[in-house]
């Protein structure tokens, strides 16, 4: 069970694709200009490296070592040329907007990176596992990433909602005045706002080491005071 | 002595691993090509309804659904390029007709001469000369400062800039007074973003102007024919 | 420490005429501004003297709030006046009339994020002025464009532009770049660039009315500070003979098509960039063959951007893209040290 726990972890925040290993930039900094696209990458994302992963963990006896590698692609570009056919087909609004950036999912190195350094030498389960939390830990922060750039840059928070629920409508929570700070939208805006958040990832985790430091200082000191002199 | 067929023998399990692992990479592709193949079967009408939709829906943002009762994909011709419209590929013209009467064209244009390049418009003249509606469906001008023209980046959406042409023509604003403000015309313009609003405007004239003056011909050919009238 | 103390101290090289502290040095900068300012406010009104206060008192506010933060002496680096110069700088580089908000906002974003979340005076990489000014022209580009007209100097009229919520438009003019691509992209005028100067409201003798004089109180402050020796002749000569170069070439090939090297020097921020801008110690290169090269691309960089690019002025994008390649000029143009072999050579 704990396995499962440290994979979880690694995922969301120690290895997070983004935050820790900054892999995917381009589809990252592409489609963050608002949530509703960013989120839907995401997921799309979550649903490749989850197929992705339970197929190579499970054809992974199969598969010769020395052809791996264009093996796993050609196993990566199929799933991501079903789900870019399935976008096409279902949701053909919000495919317009991702357009180029669904097939090139096959591109994004962290698809890759997970299959060759987990799924290709775990389980079934832990290499789905394993896909799930990795694609959770990108889409968190991708969809940080997209409501900050969204709100700062607009004042809203998701539009294009429409285009997945006809029903639903976008908020718009800054008064409509507000000038708007376009560069936020803009792909400079996403290289801002994914700094702050590595420098906010890096702070906590300093932050957490430095009290651990402090409390085994603490610790050992209690330790020392209650020894009788 | 046992050297030669040593060598022999490890000659053979390398063609023999070689073999082994092509015929492995060749299963794994003819499996996962045939996936694909599948899904592309699946989702193929899907994906060709999208797109229909998707040009039906450009189409009725300038020629409201109310105008006409034919079926306009098949009421089209192709048009050779056009210098007259700013064009210099083949475009397509789609007519609309309601009753059988001409009703409407609507014909694709461009803008050469944009902030940042091209602009391409799409716009609608009914059978009178009005100009029903315009659209932009494609450019490159500077976010927040020329990209008005397109009224999903335009921030007054109650009267995006775009629609001040709608069902206007030459009988009510004059050929030579179809410009912007600033060149003594008759249509508004950012004021810091006149190149902008400037190509669009004089783009549609251009436009509108061609589109009244070869109406009868446009709608009297056969569907699916070839226009190649070019003037220079 | 005493005066004698002072005095045994021997310094590394390089050795200055004058020992000079940041603090005189960035005084007589701003000294160096005053014409220019001058010139400003006799053709344009003196909204941007009500611009410089707004920048100074944000950019010392933000300047005190940082430090604090970082745990730094205050009165030490406050009073150094570097804020106070690149306040000034921004005032100058964005519209006179801008609404308050605007120049507060890009005063912030120069001095809390290109300034202090960078390591603070002397860590920088980039020209913080023009970090403010890139990042509004990109966000706030119809806002940034907004420039007032010759002669629209009613002051209450500009008080109102800046601090009210009243419509613009009466009161703006395109600045001679804009308003000479305006010109040049309309198909059926058709207009010769020669015979704009001179006639048309926007332009002057030279380059843009107005403007062609604060330029020419640029470089009069330009040359003080060459003077006193506190910039050398290499940046503003590199920058602004690169740039008379290549718009005088383009023009002589195309006149109808690029403008003359007269108009590139005397519009936009020519001036003011190659006297306080490029010149700028921190972010630019530091050895004698660097700011040459530096200063001479930037010159480049400037001229295709204000002619090709979608922005109006090239300035603060050819700097900061000159800012990032600083460090690879200076360890390409590091003079030998003496004593040292040539690499290549077996013999010294």
């Amino acid at each position: 069970m704990s396995a499962y726990k440290d994979i979880a972890w690694n995922g969301i925040w120690k290895q997070n694709t983004i935050l820790a290993q900054v892999l995917g930039l381009c589809p990252l900094l592409a489609v963050s200009s608002n949530l509703v696209n960013a989120v839907s990458l995401g997921l799309a994302t979550i649903v490749v490296m989850m197929l992705s992963n339970f197929a190579i963990s499970a054809l992974r006896a199969f598969i010769p070592y020395e052809i791996r590698i264009p093996v796993f692609i050609l196993i990566i570009a199929a799933l991501v040329t079903g789900i870019d056919l399935a976008f096409n087909a279902f949701l053909h609004d919000l495919y317009m907007v991702l357009g180029i950036f669904i097939p090139l999912i096959v591109t994004n190195c962290i698809v890759l990176a997970r299959v060759e350094a987990f799924a290709a030498k775990n389980g079934l389960r832990a290499a789905t596992f394993d896909g799930l939390m990795m694609g959770v830990g990108f889409v968190w922060v991708i969809g940080l990433l997209g409501a900050v750039r969204e709100f700062v840059g607009q004042g809203t928070l998701f539009s294009g909602i429409e285009m997945i629920f006809p029903q639903l409508s976008g908020i718009q929570i800054l008064p409509v005045e507000y000038p708007g700070f376009l560069i936020a939208m803009l792909p400079p805006g996403a290289f801002f706002v994914l700094g702050l958040l590595i420098a906010g990832r890096n702070w906590l985790d300093s932050r957490a080491n430095q009290r651990t430091r402090e409390q085994r200082i603490h610790h050992q000191a209690d330790h020392a005071n209650s020894v009788p002199a | 002595m046992s050297e030669p067929i040593e060598i022999a023998h490890r000659e053979s399990s390398v063609l023999r691993i070689s073999v082994r692992t092509a015929a492995i990479m060749l299963a794994f592709t003819l499996v996962f090509t045939a996936l694909m193949a599948g899904t592309y079967r699946v989702t193929e009408p899907l994906v060709a309804a999208s797109a229909l939709t998707e040009k039906l829906r450009l189409i009725g943002e300038v020629l409201p659904p109310g105008h006409y009762d034919n079926d306009l994909m098949a009421d089209a011709i192709t048009l050779s390029p056009q210098k007259a419209l700013g064009l210099n590929e083949e475009t397509r013209l789609w007519r609309a007709r309601k009753g059988g009467e001409p009703a409407a064209l609507v014909l694709e244009a461009a803008a050469l001469d944009g902030y940042s390049g091209r602009i391409s418009l799409i716009l609608a003249v009914d059978v009178e000369g009005h100009m029903l509606a315009q659209r932009v469906t494609a450019h490159k001008e500077t976010p927040g400062l020329g990209d008005y023209i397109d009224p999903k980046k335009d921030r007054n959406k109650t009267r995006p800039w775009i629609t001040q042409f709608s069902n206007l023509g030459f009988d009510t604003v004059p050929q030579k007074k179809w410009k912007v403000k600033k060149d003594g015309g008759r249509f508004d313009q950012m004021s810091g973003a006149t190149i902008s609003a400037r190509a669009v405007t004089n783009a549609s004239g251009r436009a509108l102007a061609w589109a009244v003056e070869h109406r009868d011909k446009l709608f009297a050919l056969p569907a699916n024919s070839r226009f190649e009238e070019s003037k220079p | 420490m005493t005066r004698q103390d002072r005095d045994l101290l021997v310094n590394n090289s390089p050795y200055f005429l004058q020992p000079a502290s940041v603090q005189s040095v960035m005084l007589r900068v701003l000294v160096a501004l005053l014409p220019g300012i001058a010139a400003y406010v006799w053709f344009f009104g003196a909204a941007i003297l009500v611009q410089i206060l707004l920048a100074s008192v944000t950019a010392l506010a933000a300047e005190a709030v940082m430090l604090k933060l970082r745990g730094k002496p205050l009165m030490m680096f406050l009073g150094d006046g570097s804020a106070l110069v690149t306040a000034w700088l921004i005032a100058l580089t964005f519209p006179s009339i801008a609404p308050w908000w605007l120049t507060v906002f890009g005063t912030l974003l120069a001095i809390v994020v290109a300034k202090h979340l960078y390591g603070g005076l002397g860590q920088n990489p980039f020209n913080p002025a023009m970090v403010a000014f890139a990042l509004m022209i990109v966000a706030y580009p119809l806002l940034m464009s907004q420039w007032p007209g010759v002669d629209a100097t009613d002051f209450a009229g500009q008080w109102e532009a800046i601090f009210g919520s009243r419509q613009l438009d009466a009161m703006t003019m395109a600045t001679p770049l804009d308003a000479l691509r305006t010109v040049l992209r309309d198909p059926e005028q058709r207009a010769v660039i020669a015979g704009l100067l001179g006639k048309h409201a926007t332009f002057g003798n030279v380059g843009g009315r107005g403007w062609e004089w604060i330029a020419a109180g640029y470089a009069l402050g330009g040359l003080y500070l060459l003077q006193q020796r506190i910039i050398t002749w290499h940046m503003p000569v590199a920058f602004l003979a690169t740039l008379f170069a290549v718009s005088g070439a383009f023009a002589l090939y195309e006149p109808d098509r690029f403008a003359g090297p007269g108009f590139q020097l005397f519009t936009g921020g020519a001036m003011l960039a190659a006297f306080f801008i490029v010149t700028d110690p921190v972010s630019g290169a530091t050895t004698p063959r660097g700011k040459l090269i530096f200063a001479g691309a930037a010159a480049v960089l400037t001229w295709i951007i204000r002619t090709f690019g979608a922005y109006p002025d090239g300035i603060a994008f050819a700097v900061l893209l000159m800012n990032i390649a600083a460090p690879l000029i200076d360890m390409y143009t590091q003079p030998p040290v003496f004593g040292h072999k040539d690499k290549r050579g077996d013999s010294p």
